[in-house]
């Protein structure tokens, strides 16, 4: 299942980057404001927002902020936070890990959502 | 490392900067574009605060004359109870983070006071529903209080994404609610009691039984330690008028739209005051009854559509009670009975000694109430209270009547979904018709509530800003 999840990641990725064109485009801190600041800061510490901070989620294992109540789901599910990975979880977080609590519908093109992962794994440096 | 960090640092700052309009850079998306949103509630609010965020020029119009739409705390009324929106679940994300950034104060709501039951006219206590001769349900479901009867759907809940309630495959499998329930072994008994008091339908047998398993996979999400629920210290309306504050221009109330005419630039919106608004676009962010009245040159299958999502029917009787007179006769202080006082959900009122008691009723079971004036109403109500609770008289004072389904700017609580309805309709009352996109809880995938809307706020300022950036 994981496996097959991927394999259709790495094909979009590949289909996207090879012919796409990224003028005209809402940039990918727009779509950070819209599509997540609400629940997710990038800080690296939780505040008041339902979600997981995403500061340093570069690398990361899923369900690692200290103090974060993630659902038993995300704890068990080993993955770790690289981009077809987050891809993958922005487009169809319970594909992904099933019963997981974060309850989104990804209203993001597919473009959108390879531009905004690379943008949010940037924001932990490198 | 300290490079790392630094740099890091330096992007969130820059990434705050642009949220915040300090980068001019960012704010260059809307170019100064026009956009007219029709809706001042939480979702044409979201809507309208996020395209100014990134350099929109917002016009928001308003038919009442108060910012809040289906969200209405009734301030005059002892305890300012809610006539609207009352629950900001644990995970409305959207919603805590406004109040947060608004610093509109936000407490965990006072305890709801237990039920006791009236069946039959027969009244029962709590403690002994499940060994009264008066519980009409069948053994193994008899300890199954009425108000948890459909959560035992989430016995075997099949909507295991998001999407899954309007996926047409499983749609092709959607049928009305109550044969649904009988087919899943529901008893005759508890569908009856189901529809007595059913928040997420008129009657179980014009309700998608996929929607009720949306509802009740919701709740089961929900479940768990730490999941607090919220409501806005001084009212859930205070969100909306905060979010208002922020709007460049002050929204215009008291003017409905009529019509919205599109032309090859732009669109027009005229108002009843005879107004004319011209912008590039229009994000229409009203309830579908409300979207009916207007004329918008639409589709026909987008109208139909739109036309044929029905509403929910709620009306309440908001009072407040000086003393707890219940307690003298042994009962817990609220009520759920298959009579025509449907629910009575009393509540302690914060640092005072009162309680707020409302009378919630659902559904078809309001369509002989509604078809009365209102003092009618409000007196065929208040004298089946007296009858159910003869020591309230003396001490109840009858504050409010609320009847959703009356008000032409909301037409009901919230959009109801028939069997199978959703494949189709979902999308197509979402789908921007050229320049005029639509926004409100009925819009949403994910969510319902306040949250939906603020959810469907987002999707349709995307939608805006890939059209017209």
């Amino acid at each position: 299942m994981r496996l097959r999840i991927y394999c259709r990641v790495i094909l979009l990725l590949a289909g996207l980057q090879s012919g796409y064109t990224r003028a005209e485009t809402l940039s990918p801190a727009l779509l950070y404001d819209v599509a997540c600041s609400a629940c997710h800061s990038l800080g690296s510490t939780t505040d008041h927002r339902v979600g997981p901070p995403l500061g340093d989620v570069k690398r990361r294992t899923a369900g690692a902020v200290k103090g974060y109540p993630y659902s038993q789901a995300v704890m068990d599910s080993n993955h770790v936070w690289t981009l077809p990975t987050l891809v993958a979880w922005l487009t169809d977080p319970e594909a992904m890990i099933p019963n997981n609590a974060m309850n989104y519908s990804n209203a993001l093109t597919a473009e959108e959502t390879l531009r905004l992962a690379e943008w949010l794994l940037e924001q932990s440096g490198d | 490392m300290a490079l790392t960090l630094s740099r890091r640092r330096f992007l969130q700052a820059s990434v705050i900067a642009s949220i915040t309009g300090a980068q001019p850079g960012h704010t260059q998306t809307g170019l100064g574009k026009k956009i007219v949103v029709v809706g001042a509630g939480l979702a044409g609010l979201n809507t309208a605060l996020i395209l100014q965020r990134w350099g929109f020029d917002v016009t928001v119009v308003e038919a009442r004359e108060r910012v809040g739409g289906r969200l209405w705390t009734l301030d005059h009324v002892l305890g300012s109870p809610e006539g609207g929106g009352n629950v900001i679940g644990a995970n409305y994300g959207r919603v805590i983070h406004k109040a947060h950034e608004l610093d509109v104060p936000l407490r965990t709501p006072a305890r709801t006071l237990p039920s006791d039951y009236v069946i039959g006219g027969q009244p029962i206590r709590r403690d002994q529903w499940a060994t009264t001769d008066a519980n009409p349900l069948p053994d193994d479901w008899r300890s199954t209080l009425p108000e948890r009867l459909l959560a035992r759907l989430n016995n075997r809940n099949p909507l295991l994404t998001t999407r899954a309630w309007h996926d047409p495959t499983l749609m092709a499998t959607d049928e009305p609610a109550d044969a649904g329930l009988r087919a899943l072994g529901f008893p005759e008994a508890a569908i009856r009691l189901i529809d007595a008091n059913n928040s997420y339908g008129n009657n179980l047998s014009e309700t998608s039984l996929m929607a009720l398993y949306r509802v009740m996979g919701e709740f089961g999400r929900l479940t768990g330690p730490g999941l607090a629920i919220h409501e806005a210290t001084a009212g859930n309306m205070r969100i909306p008028e905060a979010m208002s504050r922020q709007l460049r221009q002050p929204v215009s109330m008291g003017d409905p739209v009529l019509s919205i005419t599109q032309t090859r630039s732009g669109v027009k919106v005229s108002m009843a005051s005879g107004k004319m608004v011209e912008a590039d676009a229009a994000v229409l962010a009203v309830p579908a009854p409300a979207l009916q009245q207007m004329v918008l040159g639409l589709p026909d299958s987008q109208a139909d559509s739109i036309a044929s999502i029905a509403y929910h029917k709620i009306i309440q009787l908001h009072c407040v009670a000086e003393q707890p007179f219940w307690e003298a006769a042994g009962w817990s202080g609220s009520w759920w009975t298959d009579g025509l006082l449907g629910r009575v959900f009393t509540r302690p009122i914060p640092g005072d000694h009162r309680y707020n008691m409302t009378v919630w009723i659902n559904g078809d079971n309001c369509d002989a109430l509604n078809a009365m004036s209102k003092a009618d109403c409000t007196e065929a109500i208040t004298k089946a209270l007296w009858q159910l609770m003869p020591a309230a008289r003396e001490v109840t004072e009858i504050g409010q009547l609320v009847r959703w389904s009356e008000d032409p700017f909301a037409g009901g609580s919230w959009a109801l979904w028939r069997p199978g309805q959703a494949a189709q309709a979902h999308d197509a009352i979402r789908t921007p018709a050229g320049r005029l996109f639509f926004a409100g809880e009925h819009t949403a995938e994910a969510y319902r509530g306040m949250e939906a809307a603020m959810e469907s706020g987002e999707r349709a300022a995307l939608q805006v800003m890939r059209a017209l950036s």
